[in-house]
């Protein structure tokens, strides 16, 4: 008996100080930037000024000076926010469609648009920068990177929206048929209320991806409608000369995103599973 | 209008948008891929507008397969950083998953903590990583191994220890934008990355766990190692497979980290060969764009008919 108490206590220590040990490894980056940005450039880079120094916060008010921070911040906010809703609108009802009267072919479409976001975005860059270029001359402009980032995500936002809808009993829709209500009337006041949980985390996990998407917002913009990560990839000081104030304007860049996905965690894993973890 | 059409319609949009976003630019990458396409020739000044009078056949495919320096080492790069990625993020992902399935003070902050790197961007990612983590001389990596010579520096002095600790060398620090250690950097800050989005699955799955069958397992005898081989393990096929599918379909065009850490030097991946040949050979990007396309099927035909049964019911 001895024995399995000893253990039990040494149990009830280790393992949760192991993974306290863990998170606090798992997190230490992201503090270390923080931390960092409130460091001078040149206390940035000094050993003696590792721990301690003189915290400022000149590099958060010299953001925009350095960066012109807002104007890539405002260009993340406006292509995110209207690709994310752009994607539902197109999105609910091909999901409501799917969930509710379903075909034989409605397997095979799901899987059809999951597999476009397996086509390499590399191997159509070209003539996406041709065709936008030269012929439709809408390069570098928020319509087309809000075009872009809803197509990367629909499919993702179809198959979650799906998830969440198969999860309705098909009889209150039906109820709602039988009353006369339109399809329009059925989304409306019906699916969209039973299914509002879902429908949020959708958008959010939406809006996440459009926020930190990294290969298109760099490659189709120049200036006029760059996002944060175009601002980051295009400072990356590679000298280190700028440690801190590089710092400050990366962690303006992923604090509302970190942020939002603390308060969601819990939405996003049933969507990010496509509803097969229950 | 008959009760097919409506729900036809409803989907038409999605399908219709995805369709052309798909065969559009694939069918002129595949045009592209089959003329002597480049940007600039002060020697063929015809070549610079794409013309079918231009036509080369195969001859783009052959020259990116047998000539093009580059192109095996990008596909087995592909191939290694994906496998490298998935295979780490799983095998940590399963453990800490297993660690904190239990309930023990401030598990709701260890949560937080290690979900975090998950949401941030990988631009941000890459640049933190590799300017201020592994960098050489002016990161951490450098100023441990500096820390660490000194220390042994000082030992040294010591009256018996010092002749044990005189025997060491210098330590010098990896530096990850050199050729062979890019990759590596790459692979450390992405799983960095992914393995929380790992664990938020694989938690989320352990926790519906039959308890009941565990406790009957464990009255039988059964150690720790049995328990998860035969219990947990099989219960978390599912799980597990979907954390590969979706981290193969997001990593298999990895670029700005790639583009960060060395600027493709020594770490060239399918999509980052394309991104070279765009400066100039379109030919030849289009054609290095098909095989890209090419394994990605490979790829997707098997993830997609293993998940895909699964997903349905």
């Amino acid at each position: 008996m001895a024995v399995v108490a000893q253990s039990s206590k040494f149990n009830r220590m280790f393992w949760p100080i192991l993974a306290w040990g863990i998170a606090i490894v798992f997190f230490f980056p992201i503090f270390w930037l923080i931390f960092t940005s409130f460091k001078t450039d040149a206390d940035a880079v000094k050993p003696d000024h590792l721990f301690w120094f003189k915290p400022t916060f000149d590099n958060y008010l010299n953001m925009t000076e350095n960066y012109d921070y807002w104007r890539f911040a405002i260009n993340s906010v406006i292509t995110s926010t209207f690709a994310t809703v752009l994607a539902l609108v197109v999105g609910v009802p091909a999901a409501y469609a799917m969930a509710f009267n379903p075909t034989r072919r409605t397997k095979d479409i799901l899987l059809w648009m999951l597999s476009t976001k397996m086509l390499p975005a590399a191997a159509v860059l070209y003539p996406m920068t041709f065709l936008t270029k030269n012929f439709l001359d809408i390069y570098d402009t928020h319509f087309l990177v809000i075009l872009v980032l809803c197509l990367i995500n629909l499919p993702i936002v179809v198959w979650m929206l799906f998830t969440y809808f198969k999860e309705i009993p098909r009889e209150i829709i039906e109820a709602g048929k039988m009353d006369g209500v339109s399809t329009w009337g059925e989304i409306k006041d019906i699916l969209i209320p039973l299914a509002w949980g879902g429908v949020a985390s959708t958008a959010l996990l939406c809006f996440i991806f459009c926020w930190n998407e990294a290969y298109w917002t760099v490659r189709l913009t120049t200036t006029e409608a760059a996002t944060l990560s175009k601002l980051i990839e295009g400072n990356r000081a590679p000298e280190g000369l700028f440690f801190g104030r590089l710092s400050a304007v990366s962690t303006a860049a992923v604090a509302p995103i970190i942020i939002l996905g603390w308060f969601c965690q819990k939405q996003l894993v049933k969507g990010l599973t496509f509803g097969a973890v229950k | 209008m008959s009760k097919r059409t409506l729900p036809r319609l409803l989907q038409a949009p999605a399908v219709l948008l995805l369709l052309f976003w798909m065969l559009i630019p694939l069918g002129m990458t595949l045009y592209f891929s089959s003329i002597r396409y480049v940007l600039n020739s002060l020697r063929k000044p015809e070549w610079t507008t794409p013309s079918l009078s231009n036509w080369r056949g195969l001859g783009n495919y052959e020259y990116v397969l047998f000539n093009a320096k580059d192109f095996w080492f990008a596909v087995q790069n592909s191939v290694f950083i994906v496998t490298s990625i998935i295979i780490l993020t799983v095998v940590l992902g399963l453990a800490i998953a297993m660690l904190i399935n239990r309930s023990f003070p401030g598990r709701g902050i260890v949560r937080v903590l290690l979900i975090s790197p998950f949401f941030v961007m990988p631009a941000v990612n890459a640049v933190l990583w590799i300017n201020m983590i592994l960098d050489p001389v002016l990161g951490l990596n450098g100023l441990a191994v500096d820390g660490l010579n000194a220390l042994i520096g000082g030992l040294k002095d010591f009256p018996v220890l010092g002749a044990f600790f005189s025997l060491w060398p210098e330590i010098e620090p990896v530096s990850f934008r050199a050729t062979q250690t890019s990759a590596y950097a790459v692979i450390i800050m992405v799983t960095w990355q992914w393995t929380p989005f790992a664990i938020l699955i694989f938690m989320t799955s352990l926790q519906s766990e039959d308890q009941q069958q565990k406790e009957a397992a464990i009255l039988d005898g059964a150690n720790a190692w049995s328990q998860f081989r035969n219990l947990t393990l099989p219960h978390l096929a599912r799980p597990i497979a979907i954390v590969v599918m979706i981290q193969a379909i997001f990593h298999l065009s990895l670029y700005a980290e790639i583009e960060i850490v060395s600027r493709g030097n020594g770490n060239k991946n399918l999509p980052y060969l394309i991104g070279d040949f765009v400066n100039n050979n379109i030919g030849a990007a289009s054609a290095t764009g098909i095989f890209a396309v090419i394994l990605a099927n490979i790829v997707a035909i098997f993830l997609l008919r293993m998940v895909g049964k699964s997903l349905m019911d």
